[in-house]
């Protein structure tokens, strides 16, 4: 072969903790489906809200706003550690890793706290009606996203704090933080639907 | 130009790539593939077992419906097969065939070595086959869907489908989907960052763009009908939500606008792979570039953002409000407009070409006579007045076979044909392919052609028996036969299969002389697909000399090394190591479906499977060794 | 399609005139449906042509060895082909987005035509109800005491519209006369609502269309399209209560049916039969079919239906009520004579 036929890649980065690898792609999209799935729920949403004069149905108490709106405060507070976290993975520090790994799952507890709390004041649950169903649905599965990837990150503290790591796990890591950002942005318009929409779109029609 | 030297440290490096990139072997092994070929071939055969099985459920219904008042059936077995055909056909035919033939192909054609995430890809086919053994597995328990493969509320709400048959098709979509939902998201990155160097956009075959597009629309269709059947119908079911129930706010037509916002699209995820096929076998057969490539791609992009806007299109009995009826009508025939571009674009190639009548010709050429009258039935239905007439009738039965049988299943058998030697390494029969298509294309318009009037006729669909003296007997009659007609097609072409596997003529690497990257490696591929990853500076590599290809050096042979190029120019960018073969996929599998599966008898169980499946996904993602990568 | 002519036009024949067929349009509504179908048929007939031509053209080029451009080193035609390609094949597309506009409009146009906003006035409302596996029908009246309850047949005036107010008992049904009209689903806590007519006197056979479960497929009624003065008679008949039995056969059957289990579901007007989850059987005798269109009403086959109904319409809702022997006689004959 001779040289004129040949590419030369030897010199090109291996295993980049960047926005340019397949991992992080893959998570966006992945991003996409779930994102979809809610804006399926904010759909049904106001589809079942149309269907009635009154929303929420009469006996069902509306959902109180003080408490979620003080629970914004350490999620977006969280948005921090979390780029933190993947600012330390990309240049390979080992403690900004730790520290911005813990700092997000510590908001995030925080967060996860005053969301119980507001669950608890409810009164009605996902059998009392069509409101209570769709807002406990979007509850529901938001929640388990969060924790779904709030057990990744501790896993991902854990694989760091014991230093078994290489550039797939920091690109983990960074990816970690891209989830965390969406399940993030994602909450704000749900928690405007859930907890000012009745508000807004409340009375008869 | 190749001293005996060369040659020599050319057979030590493709020995190594061997090392690295074979797929292990054995029981345990087989359950560890993450080889992209291995995988497609998996759902490709995988699909075809459920195809013969919705086929024979087919050809009971057909039995049933040969004479009037007939009793070979009664009419809940005759539900809960017609359900199960059609969730079979879309479910686990359709949909993971064409993924199959995605993951087979798309990364040889883009000259690559694997998909983008192997371990996921596993995960997507032990996904899919739990589904469909979860399915089947009903069979023995009692717990057969009868309320169609659509299942409307209230019918297939408790109080009308008391039993586990509905929670059991239900959840079965949740496999389904979460396995074409990761085929979606690694194929996409696969075609969008993985490509040889030097193809840029507009040098993707338009197989890959079919497929690229059909990926973007399952991303964005698939979340809406596991929302329709696992959160909506089955939380409904059992544990007392009321999305669909009236009587405290809910709406059984909420369920169906979901339900069609994925269903409809579905119909082009389905078909959309077929026409890139279609295109690559024209392009080949006609040994000509293929006419207006700009255009195709546009129609099939086109055509993937239209299939969004048309979901009503399966509503237009429910009563809706006359505004949104224009617009939606309007929607339904602009899509025509996308595929009749595609038909003008082929029609163009396959006149100024050089034909060589293949059987897979055969086939394409029966896919423009079908799919054109599926097309255009597919336009009078889009008509709000007419529909109202055809819609839930035999006519409708007719329209989407035509569109679907036609649309995809003939080019589906027509790329089979094709990419035999492919994936084999040996040829099909020629003469066995020409009968079987002869049989296929007879028998099918036998059986779906005079349900056109059937429906007209006044015939409604999905009923197990019909009244003597209506005129329906003679095309009921008729379609029974087409439909044994098209079973013994079908067992012609197993038999070529079967056949051609062991005693098929040995095919080189190109036996059509085809265009694209697929036809440069070798028939079968060897585990690494290329020994050298190629570049290319056109759309037609495999018509260059190939003696003059651009290689890439550079990438560890050692493991296994990818090189990852930019969007849009596919410049190198990085090198980036796919992952070994693991077992985790499978045990992950596992773990969600005992969860899954116990989901149907209670809610408490989806934490099981949340508990089982981060188990399997922590043992996944556990840092292996080595775990820095030196260069 | 050349194969398979000649059976089509033999049974073409037997479907376009049925009594359940859209192709034989006997109301404004299906007339129209049934022009817009012929002209979206002869364009279809048209476009399909003119492909399968230009395939054969294809095939026929090859054929016959007509010259052909050598492709083998270029593997593209010369340039002047090319364009007269792109020529064609941009008028064709742009020919097919001309037709396919002009059936927007023309589809539209024909909505608005059928849809309930164009209904004349002086209609006949009539409020049909799905259930699983029958139909309800009410003639509604602004005066109470002239509300006709029905079932599985609905006798309506040529010449004169009548309102489908359509709802459901249960699960999604859809009603469906095609030599009437195109069908309107009927869903549960929703109202649908449709205008029928018919332009001659006939029997037109209708069906359910969406599919409701295991006795979908016996899901049908009769609408009986005839002279207003004949309906008039029908109505004035179907406003008497049940007729009392004259002879004494007759009125031990009344005594079978009020004591047993019939009257949990069925309603007799003048008795004190009053059940709501099964058909009115005020003036049962008088209708044509029994068990929704399945059979036609015989007493032979009141009688096996009545003794085992479960292998007539299996799955469906009417339990076998056993009755004491010799009481079947007098109860066939008693229902037969509510005329």
């Amino acid at each position: 072969m001779t040289e004129a036929r040949v590419l030369y890649v030897g010199h090109l980065p291996d295993q980049e903790v960047s926005n340019h690898g397949p991992l992080w792609f893959g998570q966006v999209l992945l991003c996409c489906i779930e994102g979809m799935m809610l804006c399926m729920l904010i759909a049904i949403y106001f589809y079942l809200r149309l269907g009635v004069d009154v929303w929420p149905p009469p006996g069902t108490q509306l959902p109180s706003t003080p408490v979620p709106t003080l629970a914004l405060i350490p999620l977006l507070l969280s948005i921090v550690p979390t780029y933190i976290a993947s600012a330390g993975a990309k240049r390979n520090s080992r403690v900004l890793m730790l520290a911005g790994l813990a700092g997000n799952l510590l908001f995030a507890a925080v967060f996860l706290g005053f969301r119980y709390l507001e669950w608890r004041s409810f009164n009605f649950t996902w059998q009392t009606d069509a409101h209570g169903t769709i807002v406990w649905s979007i509850l529901f599965l938001h929640t388990f996203d969060l924790v779904a990837d709030l057990v990744m990150t501790f896993v991902l503290l854990v694989i760091i704090a014991i230093g078994r790591y290489g550039p797939k796990q920091r690109t983990g890591v960074h990816v970690d933080s891209v989830v965390w950002y969406f399940l993030v942005a994602i909450w704000l318009p749900l928690y405007a639907v859930i907890y000012w929409g009745p508000h807004v779109v409340g009375a008869g029609r | 130009m190749n001293s005996s030297k060369t040659q020599f440290a050319e057979l030590q490096q493709t020995d190594e790539l061997e090392q690295t990139w074979k797929e292990p072997k054995g029981f345990l092994g087989s359950l560890a593939v993450v080889g992209h070929k291995e995988i497609g071939k998996r759902y490709i055969v995988t699909a075809f077992i459920f195809l013969l099985l919705g086929g024979l459920e087919a050809l009971l219904m057909r039995l049933q419906l040969a004479f009037p008042e007939n009793t070979f059936l009664d009419p809940g077995r005759y539900n809960q097969i017609f359900t199960t055909h059609g969730t079979t056909m879309m479910f686990l035919f359709a949909v993971p065939v064409m993924e199959g033939m995605g993951i087979y192909l798309v990364p040889l054609m883009v000259g690559t070595r694997n998909v983008a995430f192997p371990r996921l890809n596993a995960f997507g086919y032990w996904m899919y086959l739990a589904g469909g053994l979860f399915l089947y597995a009903g069979t023995f328990f009692h717990a057969l869907p009868d309320a169609g493969w659509f299942a409307y509320p209230p019918l297939s709400g408790p109080q009308f489908s008391p039993g586990k048959g509905v929670d059991v098709w239900a959840q079965m979509i949740t496999f389904t989907e979460v396995s074409a939902l990761c085929v979606a998201v690694e194929l996409i990155v696969t075609i969008l960052r993985m490509r040889a160097p030097g193809m840029t956009l507009n040098r993707i075959p338009m197989f890959c763009w079919s497929m690229l597009v059909q990926s973007f629309m399952i991303i964005f269709a698939m979340p809406a009908v596991m929302i329709a059947s696992s959160v909506m119908l089955l939380n409904d079911r059992t544990i007392g939500t009321h999305f669909v129930n009236p009587a405290e706010g809910g709406d059984p037509l909420l369920y169906q606008h979901i339900f069609w916002f994925f269903g409809h699209p579905e119909v082009y995820i389905i078909f959309l792979p077929a026409l890139g096929m279609v295109s690559s076998m024209i392009e080949t057969f006609s040994r000509r570039h293929l006419f207006g490539y700009p255009a195709l791609v546009l129609a099939l992009v086109a055509n993937g953002f239209l299939a969004f806007g048309l979901w009503v299109h399966h509503m237009f009995a429910t009563g809706l409000p006359q505004v949104g009826e224009a617009y939606f009508t309007a929607a339904s025939m602009m899509i025509a407009i996308t595929s009749g571009v595609q038909i003008f674009c082929w029609l163009a190639t396959l006149c100024t070409g050089r034909l060589r009548t293949t059987t897979a010709l055969h086939f394409v050429f029966g896919f423009i006579f079908i799919f054109v009258l599926g097309g255009l039935t597919g336009v009078m239905v889009a008509s709000i007045p007419f529909d109202l007439q055809a819609h839930d009738t035999y006519f409708v039965v007719a329209h989407f076979h035509y569109v679907l049988i036609g649309g995809a299943l003939f080019p589906l058998f027509g790329g089979f044909h094709y990419w035999f030697p492919k994936f084999t390494g040996r040829l099909m029969d020629e003469r066995l392919g020409k009968c079987s298509f002869w049989i296929l294309f007879v028998g099918f318009n036998l059986t779906f052609f005079p349900m056109h009037f059937l429906g007209l006729g006044g015939m409604p669909r999905r009923v197990y028996t019909y009244s003597a003296g209506m005129g329906w007997e003679l095309p009921n009659l008729l379609a029974t036969v087409g439909a044994l007609t098209i079973a013994v097609g079908g067992i012609v072409f197993i038999a070529n299969v079967m056949r051609s596997r062991r005693h098929g003529e040995i095919a080189d690497p190109n036996p059509w002389e085809g265009a694209s990257l697929e036809w440069e490696a070798a028939s079968p591929p060897k585990s690494y697909n290329f020994p050298r990853l190629p570049a290319v500076d056109n759309l037609w590599p495999a018509w260059d000399d190939i003696s003059k290809r651009t290689v890439i050096e550079g990438l560890s042979d050692d493991r296994r090394e990818i090189l990852i190029t930019s969007l849009n120019a596919a410049e190198p960018h990085h090198r980036h190591t796919l992952p070994k073969p693991s077992i985790w996929p499978f045990v992950t599998t596992l773990g969600l479906g005992i969860g899954l599966t116990g989901s149907v008898i209670a809610f408490s169980w989806y934490y099981v499977a949340a508990a089982l499946g981060a188990i399997g996904f922590i043992g996944w993602f556990w840092p292996r060794r080595p775990l820095e990568f030196t260069s | 399609m050349r194969r398979c002519t000649l059976p089509f036009l033999f049974f073409l024949a037997n479907i376009a005139f049925g009594q359940q067929s859209a192709l034989d349009p006997a109301g404004p509504q299906a007339g129209r449906i049934r022009s817009l179908e012929s002209l979206l048929f002869g364009i279809s007939v048209v476009i399909f042509v003119g492909v399968i031509g230009t395939l054969a053209v294809a095939l026929f080029r090859r054929r016959r060895g007509i010259q052909q451009e050598p492709l083998e080193s270029t593997h593209r035609p010369s340039a002047q082909t090319e364009r007269k390609l792109l020529v064609v094949v941009s008028s064709l597309s742009a020919v097919s987005l001309l037709i396919l506009f002009a059936l927007i409009v023309v589809s539209v146009v024909t909505g608005r035509e059928i849809s309930i906003k164009s209904l004349p006035r002086d209609s006949l409302v009539v409020e049909v109800t799905g259930n699983q596996w029958w139909w309800s029908v009410r003639y509604l009246d602004d005066n109470t005491q002239r509300i006709i309850v029905t079932a599985n047949e609905i006798h309506i005036p040529t010449g004169r519209p009548v309102v489908i107010k359509g709802t459901s008992h249960d699960v999604i049904h859809s009603f469906w006369v095609p030599n009437l009209h195109g069908k309107r689903d009927l869903i549960p806590s929703r109202v649908n609502t449709e205008w029928i007519q018919a332009d001659r006197p006939g029997r037109f056979r209708g069906q359910c269309a969406e599919f409701c479960g295991l006795q979908h497929a016996h899901m049908a009624f009769w609408v009986i399209a005839e002279p207003p003065a004949q309906f008039e008679a029908w109505r004035r008949q179907q406003l008497q209560p049940a007729a009392e039995p004259s002879d004494p056969v007759r009125l031990r059957g009344q005594q079978v049916f009020l004591n047993n289990a019939c009257v949990l579901c069925h309603t007799i007007q003048g008795t004190t039969a009053a059940g709501q989850n099964g058909p009115d059987l005020t003036h049962f005798g008088s209708r044509q079919t029994i068990a929704a269109g399945t059979l036609p009403n015989t007493i032979g086959n009141l009688g096996g239906w009545i003794t085992d109904p479960q292998t007539v319409k299996p799955g469906n809702h009417m339990p076998q009520v056993p009755l004491a022997p010799g009481d079947e006689q007098p109860l066939l004959a008693y229902l037969e004579g509510l005329k």
